[in-house]
């Protein structure tokens, strides 16, 4: 892209310096030119601003000891055999900007929340002062949720890195035969589907265990002709998302509060004081879930989804 | 459109083709000024209503890193060739134990069994980079009343049924999928979903009376990339190339027997499944919580 925006500018320069020239025709020419090709840049740009990407790390302890084991399944159909099947839903939690002086407090009761959003104005006693504490709702972003399934075949490969050089047909044949060798791992191919463009292939064996054993090992010797080859072997897999959501996040039990300023106290004894003030239902209030103030500085705190639990 | 603007100037005016020059040159940094910043934090803009999702604050706060996922429903199936089993125990200590001999031999009244153990490897995704666009095709429906007595089969398909009609406004579906608060519907054609949306509202007859469903556009998502790394599960592992001599049952028991024994390197067994020869199965992992 940066090399784009140098052309870019650079083609400016170049019109910048024939202006002098006046009333040439080619110049006309040359700096609609240049404005279509600024148009088109404009157009990519837009295109690519409308699809947003986002990166998530997950944790990569998954199968761990957390793993529940259940034995056998009547399966839903046979491909289940010759796959391993790997889904998961994901949350993302959404993240909120806590300022300076602001607090939120999770009630137990949605009612209670919105009782006090409605009150507006609360006053709260922190070190003998009377803190004038507002409760509103809290804007929330939006957020996305999906599920996200894995496929690892248990009797397809995938082989890249096939030299160049041979008829495609040919080249087909050779794969069988150098797959088929048991000698080397290998067993007896079901098909082979070649491209020859991408010099990739993707073989299916006939048995079960074919496929991990030839995995064991990075690479695969590939025969052509009493030339020994070596070539890539990696395992096949399919990747899917599903019931991909996207929503606006709404808080219903989480309440902002503003105006926690000038406190000396530390944030833990302004929560506990917070909480007091909260749960009692003379001040309108309920029972408390959770308080989080942030009184010197700001900090990000991320929003659930009220139905799924985290692992 | 602007450039034929330009090009409308009695003469093709220099002065005119710069200033539009210029206007596009402001145009083009103030993309690429927004696409330096949506880099930095992704956010999703959408452009029209989504469904509201209830969300709540537990008491998590952390630095400003990448967003935090919480997965949930996982469940991983694996398939085990005939003649094999899975022995899970009780402390990932034994399962190493067994697995430093490659080959186990079990004493039977009159013969042997040779066998081999393997650790069990599972497929992990890491990390996954996901990006979201307004779809051409898909829409979503929403608007449907509580305790509707349709299963999900049933009011799928009472939607493809509706909106499978020309006459409604609709045409062929491709894709169905329930969400929570909706269902997605994708076609097969792109003006489809671009009129429903504009029409906005449609009585739907569901299970016997007409409700007012609407209807708007919907965000796909796509996996750009996908992290997957092959991990050994901590607490089991598989028992391969087992013979052809003793039933279902009795094999179960000689191999629980063998492999609870410490003098052969094993410990108590929490979960042991045989697949016979000549069969296949199947076992399922998920998470303890969910």
């Amino acid at each position: 892209m940066a090399a784009g925006e140098d052309k870019t500018n650079f083609m400016l320069e170049a019109c910048e310096e024939l202006k002098n020239k006046e009333g040439n025709k080619s110049l006309t020419d040359e700096i609609i030119r240049q404005n279509t090709r600024l148009e088109n840049a404009i157009h990519k740009l837009e295109a690519e601003l409308k699809v947003t990407t986002r990166d998530l790390q997950i944790k990569d302890d998954i199968p761990g000891t957390k793993m529940k084991f259940t034995p056998m399944e009547n399966p839903e159909n046979d491909s289940q055999f010759l796959n391993i099947s790997y889904s998961f839903q994901v949350n993302l939690q959404i993240p909120y900007e806590l300022q300076k002086g602001q607090a939120l407090i999770t009630f137990e009761k949605e009612e209670v929340a919105q009782n006090v959003i409605r009150m507006g104005e609360h006053h709260v006693q922190i070190e003998d002062r009377d803190v004038k504490i507002m409760a509103q709702p809290v804007a929330l972003d939006s957020g996305i949720r999906f599920q996200v399934h894995v496929q690892v075949s248990k009797v397809k490969i995938q082989v890249t890195g096939i030299p160049d050089g041979l008829p495609e047909d040919q080249m087909r044949d050779k794969l069988e035969l150098s797959f088929s060798k048991s000698r080397n791992g290998g067993g007896e191919v079901e098909c082979v589907e070649y491209d020859s463009t991408s010099r990739s292939a993707i073989i299916t064996f006939v048995e079960l265990g074919v496929a991990d054993k030839i995995l064991k090992k990075k690479d695969y010797p590939l025969y052509i002709n009493q030339n020994c080859h070596t070539v890539t072997v990696s395992p096949y897999i399919k990747t899917n998302l599903e019931k991909f959501q996207v929503f606006s996040g709404i808080s219903t039990r989480t309440v902002l509060l503003t105006g926690i300023e000038d406190i000396q106290v530390d944030e833990e004894t302004v929560e506990d004081l917070v909480n007091i003030h909260f749960q009692r239902g003379k001040n309108g209030g309920g029972e408390v879930d959770v308080v989080k103030c942030s009184v010197s500085q700001p900090q990000i705190a991320y929003f659930e989804e009220e139905t799924y639990g985290i692992i | 459109m602007e450039l034929n603007a330009a090009r409308s100037c009695a003469i093709p005016d220099i002065h005119c083709l710069l200033e539009e020059q210029a206007r596009l040159k402001k145009r083009f940094q103030e993309l690429q000024q927004l696409k330096k910043e949506s880099r930095i934090s992704p956010q999703v803009k959408v452009p029209f209503p989504v469904p509201e999702f209830p969300l709540v604050f537990r008491g998590h706060t952390q630095g400003r890193e990448v967003p935090k996922t919480s997965l949930s429903n996982l469940r991983i199936c694996c398939p085990l060739p005939g003649g094999s089993a899975l022995v899970t125990f009780d402390d990932p200590k034994v399962a190493e134990q067994v697995l430093q001999q490659k080959e186990h031999k079990i004493n039977l009244e009159e013969c042997r069994l040779r066998v081999q153990v393997q650790p069990l490897v599972l497929p992990t995704v890491t990390a996954i980079q996901v990006s979201s666009q307004t779809s051409g095709r898909r829409v979503l429906v929403s608007g449907f009343p509580a305790g509707l007595k349709l299963s999900e089969e049933q009011l799928l398909d009472k939607l493809e049924i509706f909106f499978g009609k020309a006459s409604n406004g609709g045409g062929d579906v491709e894709i169905r999928e329930l969400l929570q608060g909706g269902v997605m519907l994708g076609f097969t054609k792109d003006e489809v979903a671009h009129r429903l949306c504009q029409i906005g509202q449609f009585k739907v007859p569901l299970g016997g009376r007409q409700f007012l469903l609407r209807v708007s556009p919907y965000m796909s998502g796509k996996i750009q990339k996908a992290e997957i790394c092959f991990q050994p599960v901590p607490r089991s592992v598989v028992v391969l190339n087992i013979p052809d001599i003793l039933d279902g049952p009795e094999l179960h028991d000689v191999l629980e027997i063998h492999f609870q024994k410490p003098t052969r390197g094993g410990g108590e067994v929490e979960a042991l499944t045989v697949v016979p020869p000549g069969q296949q199965g199947l076992v399922v992992f998920t998470s303890e919580s969910g």
